[in-house]
């Protein structure tokens, strides 16, 4: 039996033995949804509906729609994109680095985390597809055999790595994510009364059966996977920030982009693991699983990530400064000082300011006020990349070019739709997918529950 | 009642003779073989069941389905015998001269399988050989569905025996009533044409010809025509010239009759003996943001200017008080004057009297008569009589006109009172390319044919005679003013027959002659004025006291007079100094606006807004006239252009802007009464950034800097990089493989800043040759301009980084200082291309590879494979690729303006370059259709490419040859000592990207 240490905070709360753990995992799926529910997805839903539309209006008239113009080329659309992207990143983060570290504080929140990443790579892969000005050939980006005297695509150009790194990236963590479901599917198939419901589960459990050699091949799959996940948290953000690292625009081209995009993107994402995570667990009454301790964890790697973005920020500042090239030079003060200064402040508010609050225990335990920095973290982040893309483009290099950007009704309607079918797609599994790893938290019931380390800490460790 | 009417066949059949009786009685004359047909037995034993039967019908429908369904097949036809001048691909040039009623100009007709489609320079040695964008642009104007199709009598279809025997009979009525019959024209410079009025004045007794040009010069001409002879303007010799000083005289932009841009060019080649510029003016013009010094005047300072130098250099006039300042610049310039005597020549714009006096005084003063002021040698190109249109306008009122016809002129449109005059007139007949202005109040209108579809002589300049010719078949219903007034005078020739007869008149050889476009001629020379009598003229002249009140300088952009106005390229094309497109408003000074309320401001999508004012002259109001705060405006001036707010144009032109000639001043300038306005007016720029920043775009350095140090190094210096291994140049400095540069051709571009003026010819040219849409007001303000190449203009700032030091000024405020032009800015043109990087940035980040490089130094785009990414335009450091949008061929905000939606608009397209669909990106090729067509013409000779073999439209287009292509692996080419000049750089040398595109340093003559 694994030894723990009692100074260690108990990571499930209150008196649970195995069963209430089911029963408090699979109620959402078993119970009928609430009428509060039903509003947030309708509302959900008709944010989508819109999107759909100003996307299919896009596809219809062509990128016109938008606001771009012969110099900022990008603006929404990628800035979107890579939000998103960024979200992404915390799942992976949660559910593969902390497992190879051996954080148990992971399991109850690494699912939802992960669906997380999967619904908003989602998201982020359709910015990419739908900002094409002749979509129907966005399969062009594939590497394919073809007729044309076999035309290859080009390699050099990071966009096409996007490409790999994407599509890497959301397969591995599809498969990671399903393994771990595998276990917990069978849960509510045993349980299923409905016969077309238990047949579905039955389906998606591929006849799990529960047998030590299963668990044991299961252990092996997920270290496997995780192991295979681990660098793909370093290497699609940093494949992303190479779509402006490599190129020659001033505040683009700046060798600084990898690390400080990874900082930015586990900065971003446990900020929206925060904030989906504070309204599953009150709505779900899971906060026995997910505890204060552990939203006071992510506040503290939403603190820390926060200031490597920040000390980032000063550094690009300070290379521009000490460069002394002068397009650089005036690249970064226009960001600060230009047309956008609002937004470049907003961004340092956001993302810098912000989260140094976390170092107050008394704040970062505070649930209200941690709900209130991740939604703030978000929007930070999102005028990060706002930023860094329109700010660099709509001021490089001949003044002759310069110009300035205003979205559409299309680009915010996008935007919006996005967010709606992140949220079409988050709120369906939680009410049909165990929202915890239940079977994974089982595994440390015995070590980190509190009604059994009171128990062991009353009576002494009996073995 | 029944008809007992019989009807016979056949005269047997009236005699009714036995054969047709016989015949009668069989139904059918010859036997039907119907029981040789039965009697086959065989027949009778055919297998096909009712199920065959029923399967072949199955087939037979299923087939006959199929075939329906297949593409319908558009079958083309070869000749049977081919013409000799038409090759489908190939095509064919026709010399001839353009003339649009403002304009002239010799030039080259490019066709394409019977179309003309590109309008190319005229031979060199030619009079205004040059190709303005008006004239580029003028082929466009041919194929404009606007134009008039057929004659109208009375707002009703008619046809050309009823209008012109309508125009017979009201010229016959006012013969007998002893009223007038008056045709009016723009200046008529054409021999045939003058014969044929002739003739017509010999024919009626009562004929009046009254010349009116839409943008006056009758006071310059009345001076001229008092000191020379005949009514024309002297010729401006700038290749003799040294000085150059300009009161206003737009002569590289505006419609001046002379095209002086090349020749300027030529004198302008930096080295000792260089041209000087000096421009006293109120708008910063075109020419004047060339000037190596532009002093700023108001339109009623410029007479007592001229007095002033008049006096200073020994004539006599009246003197007045002048500003400090501008006298202190007059004291500098006269002794300029004094020191290029006999090399300097004086030109005054607007149309004044007094100030034609004084500049002719002036003129004589330096001795430019007989040098650089050829009185000998008249222009012919301005005739117009501004007190004969003023007669017309009472004789028409006092309805003493009986016949009044109309040609090519538009009268109500260019003078306020003509339409109230109309009115009155018994019978007007108007010879129009549409139903314009004038044209609607007509009795009559018929349409006359496009300079392209007509024959047609000129006597531009003394010596010279052109002969135009048509190049496609008129493509409406229309008729020469040749063939119109020959009718009339019982002449029946044709125009054709009538131009051969004045050639063969001249001695000339009519097929050589056509065939060249023109020949030199004796004829047109005159004695030549005295200087002395003109230096005498100077004291009849009545000098003006500088006025207090606001003063309005009118202009011309692009769209000139307005005889074009229809014409979408000239609207497109960006004015060169405001950067507006689509518009035209009113220019104030910064602190004129600032006094006056008028306000600029820029949205947050980057669209730029400014403030409505009324404009009063007199008791003429113009309301609703949008305001454009200008940098280099004089304070206590604006400026207005004209050629807008047309009423019945064409859908392109009509409701755009206003109309300048409303206010009714036909001398340049008038004092007017500004009031604030509500509302603000959507302004479209192509351009917000209007300084450079402090950074080295253009490249600038004074004569003197230039001659002191001909390496270049102090005034060129290349960027150098600190490397481990030493400083390195941006060649040196590589991080990528490079092209073979030298196994094949290498083709660069030189573009030299010092030749260029900026006029936008080049622009329209490759508008045309490139089949680029044209987008409209709405995207040119939303900055979506299609253009593939732009001018860029910068205005010099006030501070700088040198200013900044000293003044010890942080790099916030520094930078936000110099977004600020400067009030009395010094101007650059830059125009900006594809600069076909050797280390393309665009190249790199393509995904699908839709960008690539060629072995000849090219960039090219494959728009079959571009799938719309922008990634490119964004990385590229020079924003010259464009992005469809949207369809623009297809897309109903566009059907107004794009040609290429235009069933007769679509003609003009160039068979040999591809119409982009929606989501590619596109840029400047480099003429690749041009570059293929040379080498394969080359190929088939069996020779290399010759330098000067081809160039690109851009560079053919430029009047002063700023822009030179060509093989820089050609030993002996002319691009190739470009490059090796001291004045050559790249732009934006130091990223990297090793362009194909070099500029020449501008060389200043201050």
């Amino acid at each position: 039996m694994h030894y723990e240490s009692p100074v260690r905070q108990p990571l499930i709360l209150g008196d649970k033995s195995y069963n209430q753990i089911t029963e408090d995992v699979v109620r959402p799926i078993e119970s009928a949804a609430p009428r509060s529910w039903w509003m947030v997805f309708s509302i959900a839903l008709v944010m989508f509906l819109w999107g759909v539309g100003c996307l299919a209006y896009t596809v219809g008239t062509g990128i016109g729609v938008w606001g771009l113009n012969k110099t900022v080329g990008w603006a929404w659309d990628i800035t979107n994109f890579v939000w998103w992207v960024g979200i992404g990143h915390a799942g992976t983060l949660i559910s593969a680095v902390l497992l190879l570290f051996r954080q148990r504080w992971r399991m109850a929140i690494n699912r939802s985390a992960e669906a997380m990443t999967i619904f908003s790579v989602i998201q982020a892969g359709l910015f990419p597809v739908f900002h094409m000005g002749r979509v129907w050939m966005a399969y062009w980006v594939l590497p394919i055999p073809n007729q044309y005297g076999s035309l290859w695509v080009n390699f050099n150009s990071p966009l096409l790595w996007d490409v790999f790194a994407i599509s890497t990236y959301l397969s591995v963590s599809v498969v990671f994510w399903y393994v771990g479901l595998i276990p917990d599917f069978a849960m509510v198939r045993d349980r299923a009364v409905n016969p077309v419901q238990k047949h579905i589960y039955k389906i998606l459990s591929f006849g799990w059966g529960g047998k030590a050699k299963a668990w044991q091949r299961f252990e092996e799959v997920s270290l496997v996977l995780a192991g295979l996940a681990t660098p793909l948290v370093l290497s699609v953000h940093t494949i992303v920030s190479m779509d402006f690292a490599t190129s020659v625009i001033p505040g683009w081209h700046t060798t600084i982009f990898p690390p400080y995009f990874v900082a930015g993107a586990i900065f971003s994402g446990f900020a929206m693991v925060q904030t989906l995570l504070l309204i599953v667990r009150k709505v779900f009454k899971m906060e026995d699983y997910i505890t204060v301790q552990h939203i006071e964890m992510m506040n503290i790697v939403i603190m820390v990530t926060g200031s490597i973005v920040g000390v980032a920020y000063i550094t690009e500042l300070f290379i521009a400064w000490y460069s002394g090239v002068e397009y650089e030079q005036y690249a970064f003060l226009n960001r600060a000082t230009g047309p956008y200064w609002w937004a470049y402040w907003s961004m340092m508010t956001c993302n810098v300011f912000s989260p140094q609050f976390m170092w107050f225990k008394k704040l970062r335990t505070n649930l209200v006020f941690t709900f209130v920095i991740s939604i703030v973290v978000n929007i930070g982040m999102w005028f990060e990349r706002f930023v860094i893309i329109v700010t660099s483009l709509h001021r490089d290099y001949l003044p002759s070019s310069w110009s300035m950007f205003s979205p559409s009704f299309v680009d915010v309607g996008i935007f919006v739709g996005t967010i709606g079918f992140f949220f079409v797609l988050f709120l369906l599994y939680a009410r049909t997918f165990p929202v915890i790893a239940q079977a994974e938290l089982k595994t440390i019931l015995k070590t980190s529950g509190e009604a059994q380390k009171k128990h062991h800490s009353d009576h002494g460790a009996h073995h | 009642m029944a008809s007992t009417k019989v009807y016979w066949k056949s005269f047997d059949q009236l005699a009714n003779t036995e054969v047709s009786q016989r015949l009668a009685e069989n139904e059918f004359a010859q036997d039907i073989p119907a029981d040789v047909f039965l009697a086959d037995e065989r027949s009778m034993e055919a297998q096909t069941s009712r199920r065959d039967f029923l399967k072949f019908l199955g087939f037979s429908t299923a087939a006959a389905t199929l075939a329906a369904c297949e593409q319908p097949i558009i079958e083309s036809v070869p000749y049977v015998v081919k013409p000799d001048s038409l090759t489908p691909g190939v095509p064919s040039f026709y010399a001839t001269a353009y003339t649009d009623g403002q304009d002239y100009a010799s030039v080259l007709v490019k066709t394409r399988e019977g179309r003309p489609i590109k309008i190319e320079p005229g031979d060199a040695g030619r009079f205004n050989r040059g190709t303005n964008a008006r004239a580029q642009a003028s082929v466009l104007s041919l194929y404009d569905s606007a134009r008039l199709r057929g004659p109208v009598l009375n707002g009703k279809e008619s046809d050309w025996s009823t209008v012109e025997a309508s125009l017979k009979k009201a010229a016959d009525a006012a013969l007998a009533q002893g009223t007038q019959f008056v045709l009016l024209t723009s200046s008529v410079f054409s021999p045939s044409l003058q014969a044929a009025i002739e003739r017509l004045r010999q024919a009626y007794a009562n004929f009046q010809h009254v010349e009116l040009d839409a943008v006056s010069q009758s006071n310059n001409l009345d001076v001229w025509e008092s000191l020379i002879g005949v009514r024309a303007l002297p010729y401006v010799d700038l290749t003799a010239a040294n000085l150059v000083v300009s009161f206003g005289s737009d002569f590289l932009g505006g419609g001046m009759a002379q095209q002086l841009s090349s020749d300027y060019a030529t004198r302008r080649k930096p080295g000792s003996g260089m041209l000087r510029h000096v421009e006293l003016e109120s708008n910063l013009s075109l020419t004047g943001s060339n000037a190596d010094k532009r002093v700023k005047i108001k339109p009623s300072e410029v007479s007592g200017a001229l007095a002033y130098l008049v006096n200073a250099l020994g004539g006599s006039a009246s003197k007045v008080a002048l500003r400090d300042d501008l006298t202190k610049a007059l004291k500098a310039l006269a002794a300029e004057l004094k020191a290029a005597s006999g090399k300097a020549v004086v030109l005054v714009g607007g149309d004044d009297a007094n100030q034609a006096k004084l500049s002719a005084a002036l003129n004589a003063l330096v001795g430019a008569f007989g040098a650089t002021l050829r009185t000998d040698k008249p222009v012919y190109i301005r005739r117009g009589n501004d007190a004969r249109v003023a007669n017309l306008i009472g004789d028409l009122k006092a309805k003493r006109v009986g016949a009044l016809l109309v040609a090519g002129t538009n009268p109500v449109y260019f003078r306020p009172d003509f339409a109230e005059a109309m009115k009155s007139a018994t019978f007007s007949w108007a010879l129009t390319d549409r139903m314009d202005e004038t044209a609607q109040l007509c009795t009559a209108a018929a349409p006359e044919p496009h300079y392209l579809e007509a024959w047609g002589d000129f006597r531009p300049v003394a010596g010279e005679y052109t002969v135009a010719q048509p190049t496609i078949k008129n493509l409406f219903n229309s008729k020469a003013l040749l063939e119109v007034l020959g009718a009339l005078s019982g002449d029946s020739r044709s125009a054709k027959d009538q131009v051969a007869a004045s050639a063969t008149a001249m001695g000339l050889n009519w097929n050589q002659t056509v065939h060249d476009g023109g020949a030199s001629v004796t004829s047109g020379s005159v004695a030549g004025a005295s200087a002395g009598t003109a230096a005498s003229l100077a004291s009849s002249a009545k000098v003006a006291k500088p006025a207090s009140g606001m003063e309005l300088a009118f202009y011309e952009n692009a769209v000139g007079a307005g005889f074009q106005a229809n014409n979408p390229w000239l609207h497109e094309l960006p004015d060169p100094v405001t950067r507006l497109t689509w518009d035209n408003y009113l220019t104030m000074a910064a602190v004129d606006a600032l006094a006056l309320g008028f306000e600029n401001e820029t949205n947050s999508d980057g669209s730029l807004d400014g403030s409505y004012a009324t404009v009063k002259v007199g008791n003429r109001v113009l309301e609703n006239v949008p305001v454009f705060i200008q940098p280099g405006q004089t304070a206590g001036t604006v400026g207005l252009a004209y050629g807008y707010g047309r009423t019945a144009a064409g859908k392109v032109a009509d409701a755009m802007g206003v109309n300048a000639y409303a206010l009714g001043v036909t001398t340049g300038s008038a004092i007017v009464e500004i009031t604030k306005a509500e509302d603000m007016h959507e302004f479209a720029t192509v351009q917000l950034g209007n300084t450079m920043m402090g950074r080295r775009i253009v490249n600038e350095v004074n004569l003197a800097d230039f001659i002191a140090d001909p390496s270049g190094a102090s005034w060129n210096e290349k960027p150098t990089f600190h490397t481990i291994d030493g400083m390195m140049n941006s060649e040196e400095a590589n991080l990528w493989a490079d092209h073979d540069h030298e196994t094949m051709h290498m083709w660069n571009m030189s573009i030299d800043l010092n030749s260029c003026t900026g006029c936008g010819a080049c622009v329209v040219a490759c508008h045309i040759e490139n089949n680029v849409p044209v987008v409209g007001k709405q995207e040119i303000r939303n900055l979506r301009d299609m253009h593939w190449l732009r001018i860029d203009r910068y205005y010099s700032s006030d501070m700088s980084k040198e200013r900044a030091e000293d003044e010890n000024i942080g790099g916030i405020e520094m930078y936000a200082k110099m977004e600020e032009p400067s009030e009395s800015p010094s101007v650059v043109f830059q125009p900006v291309m594809c600069q076909h990087c050797n280390h393309a940035p665009c190249e790199t980040v393509c995904p699908v590879g839709a960008t690539v490089h060629s072995r000849e130094g090219l960039n090219h785009m494959a728009y079959n494979r571009c799938i719309g990414t922008r990634y490119c335009a964004n990385n590229c450091p020079y924003k010259v690729r464009r992005f469809n949008w949207f369809n623009y061929m297809a897309n109903e905000q566009f059907a107004d303006v794009n040609p290429a939606q235009d069933d007769y608009g679509r003609m003009v397209l160039n068979p040999d370059v591809t119409v982009r669909s929606r989501g590619v990106m596109e840029k400047c090729t480099m003429c690749i259709q041009r570059v293929q067509y040379a080498k394969l013409e080359a190929k088939k000779a069996g020779q290399p490419v010759a330098d000067g073999a081809f160039t690109t439209a851009c560079a053919e287009a430029c009047d002063s040859g700023a822009i030179t292509f060509g093989d820089v692996n050609n030993m002996k080419s002319a691009v190739r000592s470009a490059k090796a000049d001291a004045r050559a750089y790249h732009l934006l040398e130091e990223v990297g990207t090793q362009p194909s595109v070099f500029y020449m340093t501008k060389v200043r003559n201050a």
